[in-house]
C-alpha cells in the first residue's frame, strides 16, 4: 500500500523549521535551554555504571596471553625417567608434584618409564629402550606376554582414539634385544661385600635382585623348583608366555651376576636359619603355593583340583589327567581362565567356567575370558557351588543355585543365592578361587612370626618381618596379584635391605610411590578416525587351531608396526611437543596447522603454525596438550606491523615467554630438523 | 633581557595551557560521563584525578608516525603553528590590578588577532597530510575560524567602546558592575563566537568524527596529536579567563588577591559551561553554521557593539 506523505499524520508540537523572525528566534532559544536543562538535571542523577573493585587486578597464571610451544620435537629432548632404585620414588613423586608424570609411568606399579620406551624405540634406540624398560621391570619380554597393562588403560591416546600398545613395544623391545643381549650384558661390579640371599625366584625376587646387584651387593637366589620363575613358570600357561623368553631373561640376570640355585628347597635341601646367619639379608620372595579348595560337601572325592597343582600339571607335564573328561572351574578370576584355557589344550572335551559374578563383575580381564570363550570354553555367570556330587569316589557332577548379588550395598564380599538348584555333570572340578602361603617348612627353626590364618606376619609397606634382617616381597604380602605388582614389591624390598645394610632408619625420609587417580576414558567413537591413528594390531592364532597345544596365541608386532606404534605416544608432560596434531583438530578456528616427520632418528616437528588473525584465545588447544608444551603466555598486548606476520612459525612459538613486546621483527629463526643418522652401526 | 623575560612567561604560559589541559580534560571526561550517566575516569587518583598524569606519558611514548605520502616538515610542525598562537594569546589576559604577562596598549586586539593564525595551522596540516578528509576538515575549518572571527571581535568591541582602550589592564581598571548586564548579549554572542573559533562542539564539523575520522589531524599521533588537543584546550582556557575578564569583571569581582581566585573560578565556570554545551547539542550541519553566524550572531553583536555606542556617547 502506498503512503502519502502528506497525509501521514504530524503532532503539532514537533517541527522541523522554526517560525521566522523573532518568534522563531524565541523558539530556538528555548529549545537551546531546554537541551541545557535537560543535561544538567542527567548530570545530578546516579549513574548507572559499574564502580570497579577498589583491589588493583594483578597478572594471573591462568589469562591467556598468545601462545607458545615449550619445546618441540627434533629440538629437545625428553627426560628419560631413570634414578637408583632406592630413589626412583622419589624421583617419581617429584614428577607427580610438578605434574610432569606421564599417566602410562604413573598408573605402572613399578613405574615403568613406558614414554621414555616409546620414545627410544620410535627414535630407533630400541636396546636402550630395553633397557630403560629392565632397570625398572625385570623381565619386559615375560611382562610383554603377560602384564595386564593398566599403563594402557590410563594411556591419554585413550582420549582421542587408541591407547600405546605399551605392552606389545615391551615384547618388540625384547625381541630385538635378544639379537643384541650378548655383547650388551656385562656382570654387575660387586662394589659392597655384604651378601643377600633372595628365596623365590619368581618376579618379585628378580625385581629385587636386579636392584641390589646394581648396587653392588652379592645376590644368592634359591629356587625350589628345577626351573626358575615362580608362578611364571609353574602357574602361567605356556600359550601365553612361552618358557624360552621367561628362562632367556633370567639367564640375563645370572649373566649379570646372579647365583641362581635351582633344586633347592629351603626348609628341606637347606635350612632358612643358616642362610640367615651367612647373609647380611634375607628376602622371603616365596609367593602362594596353595590353592585354595572351598569347605562344601563332596570335595575330599577323586576329581577335585586345586587350580595351582592343575596348572603346574598342565604345563610341567603336559597332561593334567582330564583327557576325554568334561571340567568346571570355579572361579571368575584370571586363574580361572588360565585353567579353563588350559583345560582345552591338555584334552578335556567340555570346560565350563562357573563364577559367582555377572558376565559384567568378573573379576578377570575382559580380553582373557573373551578370548576364552573364542575357544570354546562356556562361561556360566551368578552361579554359586553348593555340593560336589560324587559315585564310589568319583566326581559326577556338581550341584549350584543362581548367585542373585556377590557385594551388599557397602561394597564387601556378602554373596545372596537364590533357591532352586541345578547340577552340572562334569568329571574334574578344578578350584581358582584364590591361594594360600605354605610356609610351616621354609619358617621352622627361626623366629618368623605366622598368623594364625597361615600368613607370615609382615608389614607391607617396607616389607620387615618379624625378625631383623629379614624381608619379605611379592604375593606373600600382598595376596593374590598382578605379575607387575609383585616386581613393585620387589623393588620396596630392595630399597629396605638397601636401607639396612647402610645403616639407615627404614622410614626416615623415604618416599612412598605416589599413587596418582588417573581418569577413566570412554571408548571413543572411532567412525572418523583415521586408519593410520589407530594402534597396531596383533593377529590371534585361529581358535579353534590354538586351542588344541600350547602355542603362542598372540604374534608380536613387526619393526614397522613397532617403530610406528611408538610414534603414536604423545610424551605426556614432557612439555615437549610431538606434533599430534590435536591442537590442530581441537580448535574451533583452524588456526593451527601441524606437521612432523617421522623418520627415526630425526623425528621432528617441521611445521607448527598459529594464526593470530583466527585464534579466539578459547584455549582449548593448551588445554588439552597431552605434553604440556602448548602453553599460554603473559603476553597480552601484542602488536604487529603487518598482517602477514600475525602468524606464528615454529620458531615465534618457541619464543621466550618473558615479558610482553611487539613481535614480527623479532628475528627468531626456526629450530632446523636433525639430519637422519647415517653412520655404520646405526640404523636409519 | 626582556628577550629572556618573554622566553620565561613562554615557558609559563604553555605550562598554564598544559596544566589547564590536563585538568580540563578529566574535569570534562566526568562532566561528560555524569551527563551520560557514567562515572568516568575512577581508577587512577581520588576520583580518577591523575588518569591524565598517566595520560600523558603514554601519548609521549607512542610511536611517532608520519604518512609515507605525507609533506613531512608541514606535517611535522602544524601541530605547533595550531598551538604557539594560542598559547601567545594568554599573554594579555589580565590577571591582577595593572598586571598582564603582557602589558600590550593594543592587548584586546592581539587576543582576537593572534590566535586567528592558527587557521594557517590547520590548513597546514590538512594539506601536508595528504589526505581526503583532512582536507575536507581543513577548509572547513577555515571557513568556520574566519566567519566566526567577525562575531567574537564585534562583542569584545562593545566593552572596548565603554572602556574606550584597546588595553585589557585599562580595561579592568575602568570597569563597572553595571558592564555586565549592559554587554550581556555580546558575552552570550563571544562565548558562541569562541566555541566555533576552538572547533569544539556543536561547532565541531571540521573534526567531525562520524564523517571525517578527526578532520584535520585524523592522521595525527602520539605527542603530536597531543600538541593539537592541547590548542584545543588553551583556546578554551585563554577563552573562558578573557571573557571573564573582560565580560563579567574578572578579578574585580572580590577585593584584593581574592579578587585572582574569584577570575580563575569565573574562568572555570565558563570552561564548565562550554563543556556541557558541547555534550548537549548536537553537531551543526556546515550551511546551518555559516547561516547562524552571519544572519543571527554578526547582527546581534552589532547592535550589540552600537547599544554599547550609545551608552558611551551618552555618559
Amino acid at each position: 500500500m502506498a503512503v502519502d506523505e502528506n497525509r501521514l499524520p504530524v503532532p503539532e508540537t514537533v517541527s522541523d523549521e522554526y517560525a521566522p523572525g523573532v518568534k522563531g528566534f524565541m523558539q530556538g532559544a528555548r529549545s537551546l535551554l531546554t537541551g541545557l536543562g535537560i543535561t544538567a538535571s542527567a548530570s545530578t542523577r546516579k549513574p548507572i555504571t559499574v564502580r570497579y573493585p577498589q583491589e588493583k587486578v594483578t597478572v594471573s597464571d591462568r589469562w591467556r596471553g598468545a601462545l607458545q610451544l615449550k619445546g618441540a620435537l627434533g629440538r629437545d629432548e625428553i627426560d628419560l625417567v631413570s634414578a637408583p632404585p632406592h630413589e626412583y620414588n622419589a624421583k617419581i613423586d617429584g614428577l607427580y608434584r610438578n605434574d610432569r608424570l606421564s599417566p602410562c609411568t604413573g598408573s605402572c606399579p613399578a613405574n615403568v618409564d613406558a614414554r621414555g620406551q616409546a620414545f627410544l624405540i620410535a627414535d630407533g634406540r630400541i636396546p636402550e629402550a630395553y633397557e630403560l624398560v629392565r632397570e625398572r621391570n625385570i623381565l619386559p619380554g615375560v611382562l610383554g606376554r603377560i602384564c595386564h597393562h593398566p599403563c594402557e588403560s590410563a594411556c591419554r591416546r585413550n582420549r582421542y582414539d587408541e591407547p600405546i600398545s605399551i605392552r606389545l613395544l615391551h615384547r618388540f623391545a625384547y625381541e630385538e634385544y635378544r639379537k643384541v643381549a650378548a655383547e650388551r650384558i656385562k656382570p654387575l661390579p660387586k662394589t659392597r661385600d655384604q651378601r643377600v640371599a633372595i628365596i623365590g625366584s619368581g618376579p618379585s625376587g628378580l625385581a629385587a635382585a636386579y636392584d641390589l646387584m646394581s648396587l653392588g651387593y652379592t645376590v644368592t637366589m634359591y629356587e625350589r623348583e628345577a626351573q626358575p620363575g615362580g608362578a611364571l613358570s609353574t602357574g602361567v600357561p605356556s600359550y601365553r608366555l612361552p618358557r624360552d623368553v621367561l628362562y632367556g631373561e633370567i639367564a640375563d640376570l645370572v649373566a649379570l651376576g646372579l647365583d641362581l640355585r635351582c633344586e633347592t628347597e629351603v626348609g628341606k635341601d637347606v635350612m632358612l636359619s643358616s642362610i640367615m646367619r651367612e647373609n647380611d639379608a634375607v628376602l622371603l620372595a616365596v609367593g602362594l603355593q596353595d590353592s585354595r579348595i572351598l569347605p562344601l560337601p563332596g570335595t575330599h572325592a577323586d576329581g577335585v583340583v586345586g587350580a595351582l597343582e592343575f596348572l603346574w600339571a598342565a604345563n610341567n607335564l603336559g597332561d593334567a589327567g582330564v583327557k576325554g573328561r568334561r571340567l568346571l572351574v570355579i572361579g571368575g578370576g584370571n586363574v580361572a581362565v588360565d585353567v579353563a584355557r588350559c583345560a582345552l589344550r591338555v584334552g578335556a572335551t567340555e570346560v565350563r567356567l562357573s563364577c559367582l559374578e555377572s558376565d559384567q563383575e568378573m573379576p578377570c580381564h575382559p580380553w582373557e575370558i573373551e578370548e576364552a570363550v573364542d575357544e570354546g570354553v562356556i562361561a556360566m555367570c551368578s552361579m554359586g557351588p553348593v555340593e560336589v556330587l560324587s559315585e564310589d569316589n568319583q566326581v559326577t557332577g556338581m550341584r549350584m543355585k543362581p548367585c542373585l548379588s556377590v557385594f551388599d550395598e557397602t561394597g564387601r564380599f556378602s554373596p545372596t543365592y537364590g533357591e532352586d538348584t541345578q547340577d552340572i555333570e562334569t568329571d574334574v572340578v578344578v578350584f581358582a578361587i584364590g591361594q594360600a602361603a605354605r610356609l610351616d617348612s621354609l619358617v621352622s627353626g627361626t623366629d618368623l612370626l605366622v598368623s594364625g590364618r597361615g600368613q607370615l606376619v609382615v608389614d607391607g609397606a617396607d616389607g620387615t618381618t618379624s625378625v631383623p634382617g629379614v624381608f619379605a616381597c611379592g604375593e606373600v604380602v600382598t595376596g593374590p596379584g598382578s605379575a607387575i605388582n609383585s616386581v613393585a614389591t620387589g623393588h620396596e624390598a630392595a630399597t629396605s635391605i638397601h636401607r639396612q645394610l647402610e645403616g639407615r632408619s627404614l622410614t626416615e625420609g623415604r618416599i612412598a610411590r605416589p599413587v596418582p587417580v588417573y581418569e577413566k576414558y570412554a571408548p571413543v567413537d572411532m567412525e572418523y578416525v583415521e586408519p593410520d591413528r589407530r594402534r597396531a594390531v596383533v593377529t590371534l592364532a585361529d581358535p579353534d587351531e590354538r586351542a588344541t597345544d600350547f602355542r603362542p596365541v598372540e604374534s608380536g608386532l613387526t619393526k614397522e608396526q613397532a617403530m610406528a606404534e611408538a610414534a603414536r605416544c604423545l610424551r605426556c608432560e614432557s612439555e615437549v611437543c610431538v606434533g599430534c596434531t590435536f591442537c590442530a583438530r581441537t580448535c574451533p578456528d583452524f588456526a593451527i596447522k601441524v606437521e612432523r616427520t617421522d623418520q627415526p632418528g630425526a623425528r621432528c616437528l617441521t611445521t607448527y603454525e598459529l594464526d593470530l588473525t583466527k585464534c579466539c584465545f578459547c584455549g582449548l588447544c593448551a588445554e588439552q596438550c597431552p605434553t604440556g608444551a602448548l602453553q599460554h603466555t603473559g603476553q597480552y598486548e601484542l602488536s604487529f606491523y603487518h598482517r602477514d606476520l600475525m602468524t606464528f612459525d615454529k620458531g615465534e612459538m618457541l619464543r621466550s615467554d618473558q615479558g610482553s613486546r611487539a613481535t614480527g621483527l623479532d628475528g627468531i629463526t626456526s629450530p632446523v630438523c636433525p639430519a637422519p643418522r647415517t653412520g655404520p652401526g646405526e640404523r636409519p | 633581557m626582556s628577550f629572556l623575560w618573554g622566553m620565561l612567561w613562554g615557558v609559563a604560559a604553555v605550562m598554564v595551557i598544559a596544566g589547564g589541559a590536563i585538568v580540563g580534560v578529566w574535569w570534562e571526561r566526568k562532566v561528560s560521563a555524569r551527563i551520560q550517566l557514567r562515572l568516568g575516569p575512577q581508577q587512577i587518583g581520588p576520583a580518577g584525578s591523575l588518569q591524565m598524569v598517566a595520560d600523558v606519558p603514554k601519548l609521549l611514548f607512542k610511536e611517532d608516525i608520519i604518512p609515507a605520502a605525507a609533506d613531512e616538515p608541514f606535517f611535522r610542525y602544524a601541530p605547533l603553528a595550531v598551538f604557539a598562537p594560542i598559547a601567545m594569546s594568554v599573554a594579555v589576559i589580565p590577571f591582577a590590578t595593572g598586571w598582564a604577562p603582557f602589558d600590550a596598549t593594543a592587548g584586546a586586539l592581539f587576543f582576537l588577532a593572534v590566535p586567528s593564525i592558527s587557521v594557517l595551522g590547520i590548513l597546514f596540516s590538512a594539506w601536508a597530510s595528504h589526505n581526503t578528509l583532512s582536507a575536507i576538515g581543513g577548509v572547513r575549518a577555515a571557513a568556520q575560524m574566519v566567519s566566526y572571527e567577525v562575531p567574537r571581535s564585534l562583542s569584545v568591541l562593545s566593552v572596548l567602546v565603554l572602556a574606550g582602550t584597546l588595553r585589557p589592564v585599562a580595561v579592568m581598571d575602568a570597569w563597572e558592575w553595571w558592564w555586565i548586564p549592559a554587554t550581556f548579549v555580546g558575552f552570550i554572542v563571544y562565548l558562541i563566537s569562541s566555541i566555533a573559533e576552538m572547533n569544539r562542539g556543536p561547532f565541531d564539523i571540521p573534526e567531525a568524527e562520524s564523517e571525517l575520522v578527526a578532520g584535520y589531524f585524523a592522521d595525527y599521533a602520539g605527542i603530536r596529536w597531543a600538541v593539537f588537543m592541547m590548542g584545543e584546550y588553551g583556546g578554551m582556557i585563554a577563552a573562558s579567563l578573557f571573557g571573564a575578564a573582560m565580560f563579567l569583571g574578572g578579578f574585580r569581582l572580590l577585593p584584593g588577591a581574592w579578587g585572582v581566585v574569584a577570575f580563575i573560578a569565573v574562568g572555570a565556570v565558563l570552561m564548565t559551561i562550554i563543556m556541557w554545551m558541547k555534550w548537549t547539542f548536537p553537531r551543526l550541519r556546515q550551511d546551518q553554521l555559516m547561516t547562524f553566524c552571519w544572519t543571527i550572531l554578526t547582527p546581534i553583536a552589532i547592535v550589540q557593539l552600537f547599544a554599547a555606542g550609545v551608552i558611551a556617547a551618552w555618559l
